[in-house]
């Protein structure tokens, strides 16, 4: 048992923690997509943090990444939390399937500029008929000599609307069972035949897209492992999704917790005791939620169920923690700068995206502790 | 970073739960509170605790120990929680620091570690730490002979039980001054720090055990018991129910084994504070953990005949004993939530 960073660790947390002294200053407000200059502020932070080589760190070095293990990627997004900085791009999930799936060629084509963050990325999942049920998806890629021709809609695309490619997951095979029917293409988002119109979320925030596909043709060159593997990866993917990044989340949660306490020893905003006592829980469940990232990280399983823990634990807490410091804020939880409401806001969001509170009990429940299938 | 049990740690785990269950064997609930067993175990149940090393363990060489990290005696803790053992050995292995860390004589702690001197710790009459005063209790203390308040290096005789819900531990009053240690002075800082966080780590591991062998208990009726044509555990209301104490009880093992970890490798101040932590966090999860258990036995979870409420017992119990969460958030917002 040992929860002390590695020689080569600390190195990189130091040069990286140097990086940042050097050039966070210009890059602090590179959060959000409330606005075309949000989203291009967003993306100049990605190239910049690329270009110091911080992209990619688990990715191999044939393809612009740094070949290191996963543990790297979580103290990025650790440090990046911790000095307040914007995340870094949340390419890993897309990155992996690429690198771990797809043939050589395709690698060689799009991974460099998906690590280099001079190309962006987005991952079509999610449809208006396949939300929790994802399985149950529509849209079709009609296998068609040396292409394939994509029509259908997709939902909740992160990034969509200034993204150059898409990872989309679609119906290759009419006559296999759901899940087999599935295959995982590439798709160049300037294609005729692709529209999108933006989801403006309740919070404010424009990330989100609607994606439709009109007779889209995407070359047989484009597909991401063999024809039918496409629920293999999305699987694969999500085990990627969470994991280091979560370690940037409890980061951000921790700022959150930390403006808070501030308030409280400034008297900035009064707190009575039955409020300081909640703040203490909610600091003792940061602290837990801290210790449980580290040891899932050192422990990973990708691919296993062991997610849906981390996700129930984390949306739990963070709910908590936005409850507690709405409850410090008083009348200024709903007067004056949205931001922090815009924050709780999103909270509510943690557990519905990426699977529900609910699925990820039943997950949990059907296959970690193995209950039965009702 | 290497956060997991070694080979030799879980081949230590193995063993302490094939004695740990060996011991639970040899006590009994009976039919109901009139016929339930001793607190104390019989003497050769203690013989073969005091055999398998357990006292000795974590004691300095000269006092007759091994010097073993926090991290084994978590592991020991959780096994002695997850089957509900009647030994007072965490009362005795806390006794037995505290005393070491105050520069007890050899020869006293070398009689404990060989089980041949039976102690418990003085607690504050609130239960929530070491007490320095008479009018104190003595905590896990079934069969001790008795408590040292180490402030007035003196030890109490002790009288008998009081009523106390955890049907696995006895707390009893101090009585009548035995004997005087004169060797005893107070240790600094770091070391009062370091030894309040290593008795709250094996409470938290006692919680983590009892929590876990409560819902493994609860998994195991929910499978097996038929309504409505099939095992409940199939509906998800009760999936969900089960599926959150899961979540609890696996963010306390990490808050577990974080808080072992800390008690030798961080500053003591560190260390108490991770401890405080987890010992807040495991309080709460235990209790509302073996309460889910309780709802998903139903009615035979309300029995004595089941065990359910022997872990909901031992979990209040564990939850009361060096502070609740109540009492480490007090002090949390008290340090660190506090205005100017």
């Amino acid at each position: 048992m040992d929860y002390s960073d590695d020689p080569e660790v600390a190195e990189f947390r130091a040069g990286l923690r140097a990086w940042l002294r050097d050039h966070l200053d210009e890059h602090r407000d590179a959060t959000g997509y409330e606005s075309a200059e949000s989203v291009e502020r967003t993306l100049r932070w990605h190239r910049a943090l690329a270009a110091a080589g911080y992209v990619g760190l688990s990715l191999p070095a044939a393809y612009g990444g740094h070949g290191l293990p996963d543990l790297y990627e979580a103290v990025l997004n650790d440090e990046l939390a911790t000095a307040g900085a914007p995340p870094p791009p949340p390419i890993g999930h897309i990155a992996h399937a690429v690198a771990d799936f797809a043939g050589e060629d395709l690698k060689t084509r799009v991974l460099p500029g998906l690590l280099g963050c001079t190309e962006v990325w987005c991952q079509g999942f999610s449809e208006p008929g396949a939300g929790s049920d994802l399985a149950s998806l529509t849209t079709t890629a009609a296998p068609d000599g040396d292409r394939f021709v994509v029509d259908g809609q997709k939902i909740w695309t992160s990034g969509a609307m200034w993204s150059r490619w898409c990872l989309l997951l679609a119906r290759t095979e009419r006559d296999q069972p759901r899940h087999r029917g599935l295959s995982m293409l590439v798709v160049d988002m300037e294609s005729p035949g692709v529209d999108r119109r933006e989801i403006v979320l309740a919070s404010g925030s424009r990330e989100f897209a609607e994606v439709f596909f009109d007779g889209v043709e995407v070359p047989a060159a484009n597909l991401v492992g063999e024809r039918g593997q496409g629920w293999r990866i999305a699987m694969h993917m999500l085990s990627y999704e969470r994991g280091p990044a979560d370690m940037g989340w409890v980061g951000r949660l921790g700022r959150v917790l930390a403006a808070a306490r501030d308030d409280v020893r400034s008297g900035r905003l009064p707190a009575d005791e039955p409020l300081r006592r909640r703040l203490a829980a909610a600091s003792v469940d940061l602290r837990v939620l801290q210790w449980h990232v580290a040891r899932s990280l050192a422990g990973r399983d990708p691919g296993g169920s062991a997610g849906s823990v981390d996700k129930l634990l984390t949306t739990r807490i963070e709910q908590n923690l936005h409850h507690v410091v709405g409850d410090l804020a008083g009348a200024s939880f709903v007067l004056g700068d949205p931001a922090p409401y815009g924050d709780y806001l999103w909270s509510r969001a943690q557990s519905i995206y990426g699977g529900t509170q609910q699925i990820q009990r039943q997950i949990v429940a059907q296959r970690v502790l193995g209950l039965p299938r009702g | 970073m290497e956060i997991e049990l070694t080979a030799e740690q879980r081949a230590f785990r193995d063993s302490c739960g094939k004695l740990a269950a060996h011991l639970a064997s040899r006590w009994h609930r009976g039919r109901g509170p009139h016929d339930v067993g001793p607190s104390a175990p019989d003497e050769a149940s203690w013989s073969r605790v005091a055999e398998a090393g357990w006292l000795a363990m974590r004691l300095r060489e000269e006092n007759g120990g091994a010097e073993a990290g926090a991290v084994d005696m978590m592991i020991l803790a959780e096994q002695l929680g997850h089957h509900a053992v009647a030994s007072p050995v965490l009362g005795t292995v806390i006794a037995a620091e505290q005393l070491q860390s105050w520069g007890a004589a050899s020869g006293l702690l070398e009689e404990i570690a060989e089980g041949t001197r039976r102690l418990a710790p003085a607690l504050t009459p609130d239960l929530t730490g070491f007490a320095d005063a008479t009018g104190s209790l003595a905590w896990d203390a079934a069969g001790a002979e008795f408590a040292v308040v180490p402030a007035t290096g003196t030890a109490y005789a002790l009288g008998e039980p009081v009523p106390f819900a955890d049907q696995t531990r006895a707390v009893r009053p101090l009585g009548e001054p035995v004997r005087t240690l004169t060797e005893l002075t107070a240790p600094d800082g770091e070391t009062a720090a370091r030894t309040s966080a290593f008795a709250l780590s094996l409470l938290v591991a006692d919680l983590l055990g009892t929590m876990q062998a409560a819902l493994d208990a609860a998994l195991d009726h929910a499978r097996t018991r038929v309504q409505f044509g099939s095992p409940v555990g199939a509906f998800q209301a009760v999936q969900q129910l089960l599926a959150d104490s899961h979540v609890l009880t696996e963010a306390s093992r990490s808050a577990c084994w974080y808080a072992a970890w800390a008690v030798d490798a961080l500053p003591g101040e560190e260390a108490l504070r991770a401890a405080r932590v987890a010992k807040a966090y495991a309080s709460r999860s235990a209790v509302e953990v073996c309460e889910n258990v309780i709802q998903v036995f139903g009615g035979i979870g309300m029995t004595w005949e089941a065990p359910a409420h022997i872990w909901l017992r031992r979990a209040h119990a564990a939850r009361a004993a060096f502070g609740d969460e109540h009492h480490h958030e007090a002090v949390i917002a008290a340090t660190e939530f506090s205005g100017s």
